[in-house]
């Protein structure tokens, strides 16, 4: 019952790359453009490094490098995946400076990837950055715009 | 509670595509099911928890299935497994 007066929670996302943020549907893979793995938004990069949009804690490191998982203090849990296609590159390209379980605040460096590379080697150099857990969240709003690192590019508010 | 052994046969392992196709089919079971890699358990039904479970091409899995439809769950999910192709 005291649910009632409980503040609903809220994340602010900040860009995690220099670039333009676009919405999933325009992303060239429909596990991400049909939001099968939640929704969220995409950037198409103009540099190749990943800060961390929220304050959080590493969750999902794929051994590739190539994507990166992140769980905020207040459960909301964020994928970012850097370009499509690109985890048949193996990791070619891509250098992590954090692992599993380490604490993260916004705007620390998660992810370098050699752009000009995944332009040639992957489908795509766009970037999904997904929210996994929709079922946690009752509103979603992205302001589609040129971002430099670190501008609030979406705003959650948690159920 | 009913298990199986499988192996990643996918050359580029339980990423975005698969793990997507695996957790869609796990959801529409009512058992618990995880897949377990090292002896540490991941939840099927959250495309994080199984992204972070890290297969590889070659690494061996256990799937785990729990509650009433556990036989059906666990043959559809090794089913899927056993078909990834790159």
């Amino acid at each position: 019952m005291f649910g009632f007066f409980k503040k609903s929670k809220e994340v602010k996302i900040k860009s995690p790359i220099k670039g333009k943020i676009i919405n999933l549907c325009e992303v060239e893979d429909e596990v991400f453009s049909s939001k099968i793995i939640g929704d969220g938004f995409a950037i198409k990069p103009v540099e190749g490094v990943v800060y961390s949009p929220v304050e959080g804690k590493v969750v999902q490191l794929f051994p590739t490098g190539h994507a990166i998982g992140i769980k905020t203090k207040e459960g909301l849990e964020i994928l970012i995946h850097i370009g499509i296609d690109t985890v048949s590159m193996k990791g070619e390209g891509f250098t992590p400076y954090v692992k599993v379980d380490d604490k993260v605040n916004v705007g620390d460096k998660l992810i370098s990837f050699d752009l000009e590379l995944v332009r040639q080697k992957a489908k795509s150099d766009v970037v999904p950055v997904v929210i996994t857990n929709m079922e946690v969240v009752s509103e979603l709003k992205v302001d589609f715009k040129d971002s430099n690192v670190g501008d609030e590019v979406a705003y959650v508010k948690l159920k | 509670m009913v298990e199986a052994k499988i192996k990643i046969n996918s050359q580029t392992g339980l990423h975005a595509r698969p793990a997507s196709l695996l957790v869609k089919e796990a959801n529409k079971f009512k058992s618990n099911i995880c897949l377990v890699k090292h002896d540490k358990e991941y939840n099927a039904k959250s495309i994080m928890s199984v992204m972070s479970m890290g297969a590889t091409f070659g690494d061996e899995i256990i799937i785990r299935a729990s509650g009433e439809d556990e036989n059906e769950a666990l043959n559809s999910l090794k089913s899927i497994i056993e078909a990834l192709k790159d």
